[in-house]
């Protein structure tokens, strides 16, 4: 029988059978050589098992761990613009009700206020704000309103709803980082 | 909760404990930064691949669902990241595993080292660092991370012969490069 390097290997890793095993074991005692190129892979193999192990600083963890924990408490993108383009719209909203509340008492203040004095234009301009924000609260200004906000909501409702759905994906994908 | 196995640990950063993933990494980090190490031939690159792998392991933890051992699951994220920042540096990638011109780059990678005559363990130390990726990744993972032959064919994605192949190559040629040298003649 040929000893090959390969038998010598699994010679050594316990995988030959038992009437191969004793044919090497007979091939070793003859040959000094064979014997040589053994014992010297045997070397090899057992030198191995004490190779070293290479050591990381303990800052390894902390700094993977902030990453973990920095990323989980970040806005994404897409929902930062959803979240910005929110805000805008609803600060557009109150900048033309608040533009429309205001040109509406000026336009119902009396004409010719200059024959009044500061406390009566006060009484003027106060009554006329009651009476406007009762108009826009009353019959059609509040239906025109409640339309307003009801589509916001639903708007807003089904981006966050969206973004909920695609965030749990990516997290059970692992596309998060 | 050191003494917990990886799964406890996993099944308690699920429920939302995710502070109990440091033990994971305090775990693994050592050895996989061995085995990177010896793949990448840099501290820096090993670093970075490890950090990227363990990002990653975390985030797909959900989809682990205990069929392997968890470290195989892990090792195969740090190899394929391994073996992507290797691809990205354009660096040489030995494609096929059993051909005899691999076996020919191997035994010529190891002619060209510099060989200091110090201790046995010290030499195949300095050795090992020097051979090609996949086959420092198999003795890493043979030798330092204890894993079977049978893990590292699912964490390589190779045939079980194909590991066994180039772990017999792996040992020859260190073998030869010692008798060569004379390295062991007082121990033989």
């Amino acid at each position: 029988m040929n000893i090959t390097d390969e038998i010598l290997n699994k010679y050594l890793d316990g995988e030959l059978a038992a009437d191969e095993i004793l044919l090497v074991k007979k091939a070793l005692q003859a040959s000094e050589e064979l014997q040589k190129r053994f014992n010297t892979l045997k070397l090899v193999h057992d030198n191995l098992f004490s190779l070293r192990e290479d050591e990381l600083s303990p800052a390894f963890t902390e700094s993977v761990m902030s990453k973990i924990t920095r990323k989980k408490f970040t806005v994404p993108k897409q929902q930062k613009y959803f979240i910005i383009s929110i805000a805008a719209f609803i600060t557009v909203l109150c900048l033309v009700v608040f533009g429309f509340s205001i040109s509406a008492i000026i336009s119902s203040s009396p004409a010719s206020s200059e024959s009044l004095d500061v406390l009566d234009t006060f009484a003027v301009l106060s009554s006329s704000l009651i009476d406007f924000i009762q108009q826009l609260f009353t019959g059609k200004g509040l239906s025109i309103i409640g339309s307003i906000f009801s589509l916001i909501i639903i708007i807003s409702g089904y981006f966050f709803f969206e973004m909920q759905k695609r965030s749990k994906a990516d997290l059970g994908n692992g596309h998060h980082i | 909760m050191n003494k917990f196995s990886d799964q406890e640990i996993i099944d308690s950063v699920l429920k939302g404990n995710e502070s109990d993933y440091s033990i994971i990494i305090d775990r693994y980090k050592n050895k996989a930064f061995s085995l990177l190490k010896r793949m990448l031939k840099n501290d820096f690159d090993a670093e970075e691949v490890l950090q990227d792998s363990f990002l990653k392991a975390y985030n797909s933890l959900r989809n682990f669902k205990g069929e392997a051992k968890f470290s195989t699951w892990f090792y195969k994220i740090v190899y394929n990241t391994a073996l992507t920042k290797l691809s990205s540096k354009k660096r040489k990638i030995e494609s096929e595993m059993s051909s005899v011109e691999d076996y020919y780059n191997l035994e010529s990678d190891l002619d060209s080292v510099h060989i200091e005559k110090k201790d046995l363990s010290e030499f195949l130390q300095s050795i090992v660092n020097k051979l090609p990726e996949r086959y420092a990744a198999i003795i890493s993972m043979f030798y330092l991370n204890d894993m079977s032959i049978e893990e590292i064919s699912e964490v390589m994605q190779i045939s079980v012969s194909n590991v066994k192949v180039m772990l017999y190559r792996s040992r020859i040629s260190l073998r030869d490069l010692i008798l060569k040298n004379k390295l062991a003649g007082e121990i033989i």
